[in-house]
Formats: structure tokens, sequence, C-alpha cells
């Protein structure tokens, strides 16, 4: 028996029923439940001139409902139920305040309101026709009716428009599984369509290595025009034709040149949009999802990790008001092909011939502790990566003031860190906080690259606040309106003394925010220009009691802890006398200065620049394999957890440390990871505050006066390749495809 | 199996113990003659060495060195070029022979040496995987 045979047959009864009580029984009716096609025709009840009762549901999503003015509170009837929302919400939010899910499509919270997929229609008392909720602004009295036939065969209504030009190629489509339509279709669809003309084909769109598009399952929601547009600043993506031809596309064959572009496809809700290295790679529901923390960039966005044994499949974003809202950049989402490329899995020892060759464990501890004791106490340097985690920054301080050595310190912070004042380095108002200012000042930075969550929340402001922005630095494009001040300290000079047609904008803002980048650190008159900026600072008010707007954008996801953890060297130029350098994941070390009869210990996850010069290598685990503490630019510390088991013989960087130090003879007093964190309690009590922004507690003002001299040399980019910055993204394939077409030559 | 079935006859009972430990000596031979192409058929090189696997054959035959009862030397012989005419016909694969015959009995034995006395439990469960 075939499928039509099967299907015919399940249909029959119902049609016999039909064609008893209509005699229309030409007409193939939609209508499928039957309480829609029975309540039809009866009136409904008046309601109850009781005062209805409050909704007996919690919140959509527990969503907390804020009233900037008491007054303003309306109330509306959802269901019957009493529910008191701010004036301005739409009835969609009012409904999901009241605890009822509306289904939509086009409609998505942080984007504007297009209002043209319909899906969201609900019942209204006293209007002729159902309503767009998420485009209807609730009305004092308004009594909202979600689930009545009405609303319910509206629904049915506009999914079976959708279904008619939507092809029927689940089985093979990514989205397969967590698709809003697939899943809506189910719930709220009809169980069969009266469409039988041929279905529409729209040619797919080339949008770079990074989103697959098949156009022709687009339902015309324009989720991603908006975000294009309103979020990510480019105005690559645009809306073409009309009616049956419309289309989304890019206006002329043009790859999407965001760093933003990945979030197109978590907000498509079809799998129009999906993303081209996941393609045929899984399903979801094979996914084994560990929330967890980027750490190609300071920001520290959150993530989930999804992977499948011990392959990482992909990266998704987890929603974090404070610090990454629900995107995720380019970088952190596909970034995780380069954790099976280039990976150190064994201990390796150069040989004499110049070849590493792999030995055990306890060989290679063996030959590095004997090297280490050999050497005076001063020609022992750590350097800490880019990459590590807090706990093994404190393990290899430790280890190394055991040695007897002080020169220890995390690349990236420059050669003279000033850890003394924690309001020096971090980001005081926050990332979300960034959001209350209205004239920025940027010095130094690129926010676009350097930590493009940062620039969009700066976006954000700019185009909710008309917030000024002022920037001083190398040319370059950032998405929305600014004012290129000058190139270098010129400029911050003029500033400080009142020259500049900038000043009236800074001394008539209400919150000024100045970001000074953390390229800076490397300059040699670091201080000097810090003090300018202060002084920028002081005279447009920047520090007040309530509001500080003196902010460090960091690079790096572990300087901070860094900071932190005092890893601050005791000479600047100890690099260049060493005999025994320790490289805990540091590849971007300048390894020209290190003398050429000094014995290098690389300790990291990917045979990367430092691995050249290295003469023994420790195999280490990667951020996805491990727990670790990485505090962010805002001095939110949050921790990472395992996702996938470590590679080959590898190990966690603490853990080599503390192994090292007892075969060297310096045995470090922690074996577990609460004991180390026990330890980190003593240095560093905010890094152990979990998910919580730890403010500075004294303000840049105690700094003594700085006499150092300010160099003229203008600013230079502290990130070339916004797509390559650190060992995991050098690695990753799709890294290098993005940065050989999306950045601009 | 019908190679084998071509390959091994049934030898003739050994008639005395001699004969018995002639022919297990000439098998012996045989047998490390034919390690080089053993290797070289199963990839081996990387893994193992001639003298290695010549003193592992030997192993396996030292093992029986007690036995002094004609007919179960003849048995165990039989069933030795049997096993031999597999791995030179190829009818193995790279894991049984390193299984079998490079890791060999000891190898999932732990290194007890007298190397980590004195170190503490977190550098021994060190050594042996990350995950303790």
């Amino acid at each position: 028996m075939g499928l039509g045979m099967l299907a015919s047959r399940v249909i029959r009864p119902t049609a016999a029923k039909l064609s008893r009580s209509s005699s229309l029984h030409f007409i193939r009716p939609i209508v499928s439940t039957p309480e829609t096609s029975s309540a039809q025709s009866q009136p409904q009840p008046d309601p109850t001139p009781d005062p209805p009762p409050p909704s007996p549901r919690p919140p959509v999503g527990g969503a907390r409902v804020h009233f900037p003015n008491p007054e303003d509170a309306i109330e509306v009837f959802v269901d019957g139920y009493s529910v008191k929302v701010p004036k301005g919400m739409t009835v969609l939010q009012a409904c999901e305040i009241a605890g009822v899910d509306i289904p939509r499509f086009c409609y998505h919270s942080r984007l504007s309101i297009a209002g043209n997929c319909r899906m969201c229609l609900v019942e209204v008392e006293k209007t002729p026709k159902p309503v767009a909720s998420c485009a209807m602004p609730a009305l004092p009295g308004m009594k909202i009716k979600t689930d009545t036939p009405l609303a319910k065969k509206a629904r049915e209504g506009v999914m079976e428009f959708l279904l008619m030009n939507h092809p029927l190629d689940c089985p093979i489509c990514d989205q397969g599984g967590e698709c809003d339509l697939q899943d809506q279709s189910m719930a709220f669809g009809s169980d069969r369509g009266r469409f039988t003309e041929v279905k529409r084909a729209v040619v797919d769109k080339n949008l770079g290595p990074l989103v697959k598009t098949v156009m022709t399952r687009c339902i015309q929601c324009t989720r991603c025009v908006r975000f294009a547009t309103e979020v990510a600043g480019v105005q690559d993506l645009g809306m073409l034709g009309r009616g049956s031809g419309e289309e989304i596309g890019t206006y002329v064959e043009k790859l999407m040149t965001s760093e933003l572009s990945g979030n197109v496809i978590d907000i498509c809700p079809v799998g129009a949009l999906t993303s081209k290295p996941f393609a045929f790679k899984a399903r979801n529901w094979e996914l084994k999802g560990t929330e967890s923390i980027d750490v190609t960039d300071a920001v520290g966005s959150n993530i989930r990790i999804d992977s499948r044994g011990p392959e990482v499949l992909r990266i998704l974003p987890r929603l974090n008001e404070d610090i990454n809202e629900e995107w995720i950049s380019d970088k952190t989402r596909f970034c995780y092909d380069g954790l099976k490329r280039q990976r150190l899995n064994d201990p390796m020892i150069r040989g004499a011939d110049g070849r590493f060759k792999t030995v055990s464990w306890r060989d290679a501890l063996a030959v590095v502790a004997e090297v280490a004791l050999q050497v005076k106490p001063e020609e022992i340097v750590g350097i800490a990566g880019q990459l590590s985690d807090a706990e093994s920054m404190m393990a290899l301080k430790d280890f190394l003031n055991r040695m007897g050595s002080n020169n220890v310190w995390c690349e990236g912070n420059g050669p003279n860190p000033d850890a003394d004042l924690r309001s020096g380095y971090i980001m005081n108002s926050g990332i979300a906080g960034l959001e209350k200012a209205d004239v920025f000042l940027l010095v130094g930075t690129q926010p676009r690259v350097e930590a493009a969550m940062v620039n969009a929340r700066i976006r954000k402001t700019v185009r909710a606040n008309q917030a000024k922005v002022g920037y001083i630095g190398p040319a370059m494009d950032l998405n929305y309106d600014h004012q290129h001040l000058g190139t270098g300290p010129k400029t911050l000079i003029e500033l400080a003394e009142g020259r500049h047609p900038f000043c009236s904008a800074l001394a008539n803002a209400k919150n000024p925010a100045i970001i000074v980048g953390a390229g800076l650190f490397e300059r040699e008159d670091k201080d000097a220009i810090f003090s300018v900026v202060e002084t920028i600072a002081k005279n447009a008010k920047v520090v007040r009691p309530d509001w500080n707007g003196f902010n460090v954008l960091l690079l790096k996801a572990a300087q901070a802890a860094a900071l932190d953890l005092g890893l601050v060297p005791e000479s600047a130029n100890s690099i260049e006398s060493a005999k025994f350098v320790y490289l805990m994941g540091a590849d971007d070390v300048n390894m020209e200065k290190v003398p050429s009869d000094a014995f290098v210990v690389y300790q990291g996850h990917h045979g990367d620049q430092s691995v050249y010069r290295a003469n023994i290598i420790l195999p280490a685990a990667a951020f996805s394999e491990k727990e670790g503490i990485y505090e962010n630019t805002e001095g939110c510390s949050q921790q990472t957890l395992p996702a996938v088991p470590t590679v080959g013989d590898a190990r966690d960087d603490w853990k080599i440390i503390r192994a090292l130090s007892e075969v060297a003879g310096v045995r470090l007093p922690y074996d577990s990871v609460g004991a180390i964190r026990a330890r980190i309690r003593t240095v560093a009590p905010n890094l152990l505050n979990m998910d919580e922004r730890e403010p500075a507690t004294f303000s840049a003002s105690l700094k003594p006066d700085c006499s150092q001299k300010m160099s003229l040399t203008d600013f230079r980019p502290a990130i070339d390749n916004f797509y390559m910055t650190d060992s995991i993204t050098r690695a990753s394939k799709i890294m290098a495809q993005c940065s050989a077409t999306l950045l601009k030559k | 199996m019908s190679f084998t079935r071509r390959a091994v006859k049934v030898p003739p009972n050994s008639a005395s113990l001699e004969e018995a430990r002639h022919r297990v000596i000439d098998f012996f031979k045989t047998a490390c003659r034919s390690i080089p192409s053993i290797i070289d058929i199963y990839n081996l090189d990387e893994v193992a060495t001639v003298a290695e696997l010549r003193s592992s054959v030997a192993a396996q035959i030292r093992k029986n060195s007690h036995i002094t009862n004609i007919k179960v030397i003849d048995m165990l012989l039989l069933k030795g070029v049997e096993e031999f005419n597999n791995i030179v016909e190829h009818a193995k694969q790279r894991h049984h022979i390193i299984g079998q015959y490079v890791v060999g009995q000891k190898g999932l034995v732990l290194d007890s040496g007298t190397k980590d006395q004195g170190d503490s439990n977190f550098l021994k469960n060190f050594y042996n995987s990350n995950y303790f």
C-alpha cells in the first residue's frame, strides 16, 4: 500500500463527515480542529463583570517587568486574566508578561518591528479583524484573546500561506530539529494544504565562507535584513522584488562583510541561512551542549559549545544581557575548527638534529626541572599566554617565585604593566553601562576589531541616544557615525588643553565615556599617555561618584586576571638575559629577543609561532577542554567548563606546573582545582565571584604624577587581522578563509 | 581458510623427542627469516624492531618448553605453523599483530618500577592521565 492510499484512507472519513454537514462538498476545508469549525457559529459569551484575577502563569522566559513610571502602568486582560504592563508595550509583550507565548516569525525583541509575517495574530475584543500583536500597542482595558477559534484559524491560515512556497526538504535541512517553522507548523498549522501549483524557487546567494543560504526556504521575515542594518551596521542585505518575486539578497553580488554576520544564522527562523562550516555535520539533538566562555577576545562572551564525542561541532551564543546580549562575533562562533588542527598531543624534546622527539611525561618533566635548577634564579622568565586561565597563571607565578624568580608576566600587558590600581586596566563603566553614555572618546582603540561585542554596544547606544563618538587612532571604518579627531598623541594633548572642538561635546555630556585601547600598553610612553587621558577625564568630569566613564578595553582573555593576580615582571628587559624561558601558551612574544643559548619550554595546545623556537613541548588543554576562570575586560570573572576530552597525552595547564614543581623539588601546595582556587582567594578574591562584575575600588586619581615624556608617534592598530589573533584562530581553516575573502584590502 | 589448508599439511608424527625438537627449531628459523617481510606487510617498522619480534616469537615457544609429550609438541607446532601461515598470508590485521606480539602479554601491566617512589599521589596520577 502506497503512502497516497494511506493518506486517502485517513482523509476519507473526515471528508465524508463534512459532506454530510454541508452541501458544499467540493470545497476541501482547511479547518482541521473540530472545535474551530463548531465554535465559529455560536457567539462568544460576554465577559463577566467581576474583576478578573491576575494571570496564574509566570511570564515567558522568566521576564520581569520594569516600570520606569508607576503611573504609566496600564491594565490589559489576556485570556480573561488581568496583567499590568508599562505604557508603550505591544500586545505581544503584554501576552508574554501574562505567560502566553504568541507564535511569531518576524518579531524579534532586539530588532525593530516589521509586522510582516502575520503569525502573531490575536483577537482583540471590539476589533473587526484579528490584529498583529507584535505591531499593536497595548491600550488600557484591552481584552486580548489568544486562544479563540478566530485566532487559531488565523494562525492556521498564515501557516498555510507560509508553507505554500516552503520546500518540503526538512530531512536534508540543517535547521531541522531547531526550526521555528517546523515547530510552529506542528503546533498551529493545519494537517494539509490546498496549494497544488508549482512552488517557487529562488537563486541562492553567496554571502561568504560563513553563512550558507538556501533562499527557497526563506519566508521573508526580514529578520536578517533588520539585524544587518540595525545591529551589525552594514547595509549589505535587503529585500528585492514584490509579491511572489520577493527575495532577500545583497543588491549586487557581494559578500556580507560584518564581524557579526554569524548571528543571522541564529535569528533566521527557518533553514534559509545556516552555518556553512556546520552544514550536514550533525543534527542538533545529537549534540551535547556545554555552557562556557569565549576566550578569543577580552569580552568573555557567553557561549554554548555543542560537541559530539571528542569533537566540537559548533559554538552558539548564550544570553547574557550584561556582556554579549544574545550575539557573538564571527571569530567566537567559527574558530572551533582550529581546535582540531595543529594540536600538540605528546611531550616532545628537540633533539640534536633539530627535530622533535616524543618522550614520556616523566622524562620531559625531569629534563625541564634539571635545566631550571641549573640556571640562576634571575635568569628564569615565565610568560603566560593570552588564553591562559587564572588557575594556571597563579600556579606559574607561584612556581617561578619558589624558584627565586619574579620575572613573570602575561603577554599583551606590555613591558611595564601597572597592576596597582584596578581601575587603570578594566572597563569601569561595564559593557552594559556603556548604554548610559552620551559621548564616547575612543583613544587608540578600534573596538570593531578588538572587541566586536563592545562595538555592538556602542553602536546600540549611538542609535538609541544619538551619542557622539570621537575617535583618535589610525583611520578605520567604524560602523556608526563618528568623528575622526586625529591619529595620535597630538590630538590628545589638544583635548587635554581644551583647544580641540570636541572638548565642548565632552564638557556638555551628561555621561561621557572614554575608552582607551590596551594596544597602548605596548608603547614606551604608556604612562604619559594615560596621564594625559586622565587629565581629559578630569576636565570632562568623566569619573564621578554616580558615573565612572574611564574605561580600558583589553585585547586578550587572560589580561585582566593576570593583572589581578599580579603577574608583573621585575624588570622589563629580563627576557634579553634569560637562560630559561617558560612560555605558557605565549605565542606573540618576540622570540628574537630570547638569547640563542636560552632553554625555551613551550606549554600549550597548538603548534604555533613559539614552537619553532621551543626546546621542549608540554602539551596542554585548550579552553574547550578544561575548567578555568577567565576575567573579562569589565572585571567580571566567569568560568569555562570542559566540553570535550583533552587531545592525546595533554594535561590541564595548572596540573603541568604543579607536577613540574614537584619534580623540581619546590612542590606547590595544591592538588585540586578547589585548592588552587583557595590560593587565588588569598591573592584576588574577586576572581572567585563568578558571573559577577567586581568594580574597582579606587579611581585612577590616586596615581602619582607622571614625569614620562610623551612621544608624538601615531597610534598603531592593535590587531591587524580580526579573524586571526591567537593560536586557535590562527590554526582555523575557516578563519583563514574569512581573512582571505572578507578583510578589506 | 582454504589457503591454510593448502599450505599446512599435517606432517606425520615425530618419531622421537629429538625429531620434534628439530622440527620446532626449523619452524623458529623459518619464522625469523620471514620477520622482515611481516614488518613490511603490516607496517610495523614504527612500532617494533626485528629483534623485538624475534624475541617475542621465542618467548611464545619457550612458554611451552616444559612439555615432553611428543604428540602435544606436534600439535602445538601445527598450531604455530597455522598461525604463522595466517600472518604471512595477510589473513590478519595490523592490530592483531601489535596486540599479540608487539605489546605482548605485559601490555596492560602498569609500569611498577621504583621510579615513582617518593612521588606524591598527584604526580603518580598526573603521569597516568589528565583525569583524576
